[in-house]
């Protein structure tokens, strides 16, 4: 039986950058009419069986007190501690039962913690909010379509997937963390609202990826290059003065940064690059998470065995192409 | 925005002294000392210090029936506020308003309130009355979980916004309107969610993190400052006891306790302090002796006050 699975985090879309910046207001009841619409397409898609993560809010169960889908949708048997931890937990148990492709409603933030249940679950990520990298911005009827394909096994999984770079976070040799867009090193003990704003405060930045018509901390690399989320190489940027450039970036909805870049450097797979701020944080996908203790040997590591992400468009087409739609 | 190192090590002081002070009642409480009703504060600390360290002594701020936490935070002095508590003359309310009615307008403190819900209007006209007279203040209202499912907040929180009013809403929600959880009481999990309705900012903040708070407090208060009107913060927070002391509190669970207990925002902040070279071990066990030195004074103050007199009843009553 083909199975997908529904990660969709209740509290995603609700951080400080609502005051900061911009950045758009997605409450759960919009995830709960996304989730419908993608139960719907994933459906159609011919998955037999959907399986999702319980949540505080109920964002699956109230996406379903308004649709009858014909196949089951059943929760998983996982405790709930509303925490990140959940959706690491869920990821994990979906590679048990056999998934074949998650939907991860949220941003870079709900993604990583997914990709830290699991890299081997094609994941599509489905963002709820504009001020995100890793996930696809789109609509959620035809990322479930595109989900649905994937699970069914229609179509050939390496055709519908690309396999990202991530980083390694390494404490002492050991890896603790993972980051899928960025890592930004901040030089302040405390981990507050998490979100990374004041850039006088970050040393080094480092990038799995980046692109001109980017936002958040990888637009500041993407101004210098451009590195596709496939390629094995990432980007060691050293931030402050004196600086050899100075860079505009859009670090946030509706904020701008400028910021002296002091040195650029591409990293190869599996290259260790220290950290040199210590005490400090470590701000994963753009939020202060891993703490940098005195005496730690801190680094980063490109790794190319990241997440199969579901190319959603490319689903499309190779289902086009193979007439599934046609009769 | 990390504050200086006097910022920082204010608000290692004063969550201490609420905890301290809460502590101390909670004991006397149950050994009968204390009149009336007492809602305590332990457990949310972060939240007031967080709040109102991103005030000035001009700014304002409405509190509510579990507001010692909030008065403190802003100034509140402490062997006043015991004596109150104690129901002695000396007191904040010369000992006929307890713990529900503390006020100290010259530290902007606009009252706790036995009224769930009731300091949401007091912030408005406080607010409006700043934007009127161009007085450069801002006004916080503290209000919980149960008071967001008010008539008279959501009418605040509209009324503010249609104004553009100085006012951040502080939500602390620790998932009990008394006895009763959010999920029984509540369509949403974030009372953020409510601020998109009337057209203002709703970020949630973890409300253990005292800086996570003094962050999104800080930017709010800025935004309110630059006119650009009222924001609403949701700061997930848990009380240690019960609604009131004397709560038997069946309705919820020890595991919920303990979890979050673990994580008890004074020594997470505390940890974070000694190794931000903030302060050392030495120093912050000596800001507690000093502090635990404090609340004793304000015992003994209080418990050698005299009670109010019979004759001066009906003195200061206008309604």
């Amino acid at each position: 039986m083909s199975i997908a699975g529904i990660l969709a985090n209740p509290a995603s879309g609700k951080d400080i950058r609502r005051l900061v910046a911009h950045g758009s207001v997605f409450d759960n009841q919009e995830k709960v009419r996304m989730t419908r619409r993608l139960i719907l397409g994933m459906e159609r898609g011919g998955v037999e069986r959907i399986v999702y993560m319980p949540d505080a809010y109920g964002v699956v169960e109230r996406a379903l007190s308004a649709i009858s889908p014909a196949i089951p949708v059943t929760p998983l048997e996982t405790p709930m501690r509303n925490t990140q931890q959940d959706t690491t937990t869920a990821a994990e148990i979906m590679e048990t039962l056999g998934v074949a492709c998650m939907v991860v409603l949220g941003g870079d933030g709900t993604s990583r913690a997914a990709c830290k249940g699991t890299v081997n679950v094609p994941i599509l990520p489905l963002s709820t909010g504009t001020n995100n990298v890793f996930p696809f911005m789109g609509e959620a009827t035809i990322a479930g379509l595109a989900a649905g394909v994937t699970a069914s096994g229609k179509l050939p999984i390496e055709q519908c997937c690309v396999q990202v770079c991530m980083f390694d976070i390494l404490r002492n040799q050991e890896v603790i963390d993972i980051a899928l867009v960025d890592a930004a090193v901040y030089d302040d003990v405390f981990m507050a609202s998490r979100a990374v704003w004041r850039l006088d405060k970050v040393p080094q930045l480092f990038l799995t990826r980046c692109r001109a018509d980017s936002i958040g901390l990888s637009a500041i690399g993407g101004q210098l290059r451009s590195i596709r989320p496939e390629e094995p190489r990432g980007l060691a940027l050293e931030l402050g003065e004196p600086a050899d450039a100075s860079v505009t970036a859009a670090i946030a909805p509706g904020m701008f940064a400028t910021v002296g870049v002091r040195g650029v450097k591409e990293m190869l797979p599996d290259e260790i690059h220290p950290i040199h701020t210590a005490p400090g944080m470590i701000a994963v996908d753009g939020e202060r998470e891993v703490d940098i203790h005195r005496g730690d040997a801190m680094a980063i590591r490109l790794n190319t065995a990241g997440p199969k992400v579901v190319d959603v468009r490319r689903v499309m087409d190779l289902s086009r192409k193979r007439g599934l739609f046609v009769r | 925005m990390t504050p200086d190192k006097k910022t920082l090590v204010h608000m290692y002081e004063t969550m201490n002294k609420i905890r301290m002070f809460e502590k101390k009642l909670q004991d006397f409480f149950a050994a009968g000392e204390i009149p009336g009703f007492v809602h305590l504060y332990l457990g949310e600390e972060a939240v007031a210090t967080g709040a109102c360290s991103a005030l000035t002594d001009k700014d304002k701020i409405t509190s509510t029936h579990r507001g010692h936490g909030h008065l403190l935070a802003k100034g509140g002095d402490l062997k006043l506020m015991m004596a109150e508590i104690f129901g002695r003359k000396t007191g904040y309310c010369l000992g006929k308003g307890g713990s529900m009615h503390i006020a100290d307008l010259d530290l902007g403190i606009l009252g706790a309130n036995g009224i769930v819900g009731g300091g949401g209007p007091l912030a408005t006209g406080a607010a409006f009355a700043s934007k009127y007279s161009k007085a450069d203040t801002v006004t916080v209202c503290f209000f919980g979980d149960g008071a967001s499912n008010q008539g008279t907040t959501q009418e605040s929180l509209n009324l503010a916004s249609a104004w553009k009013l100085p006012l951040v809403f502080v939500n602390e929600n620790n998932g009990y309107g008394i006895s009763c959880p959010q999920c029984k009481s509540m369509a949403v999990t974030d009372i953020a969610d409510r601020a998109a309705a009337y057209d203002m900012p709703g970020v949630v903040v973890d409300g253990n993190d005292v800086l996570a708070v003094f962050e999104a407090v800080s930017e709010a208060v800025k935004r309110a400052r630059n006119g650009e009107g009222p924001s609403l913060i949701e700061c997930k927070t848990y009380r240690w006891r019960g609604h009131f002391e004397g709560d038997a509190c069946t309705y919820r669970c020890q595991e919920e306790l303990d979890e979050w207990m673990g994580k008890d925002p004074i020594p997470r902040f505390e940890a974070k302090l000694v190794e931000s070279g903030a302060v050392s071990k030495k120093e912050a066990a000596a800001i507690q002796d000093r502090i635990a030195k404090e609340i004793e004074e304000a015992v003994t103050f209080a418990k050698q006050s005299p009670f109010p007199d019979p004759s001066e009843l009906l003195d200061n009553v206008y309604a």
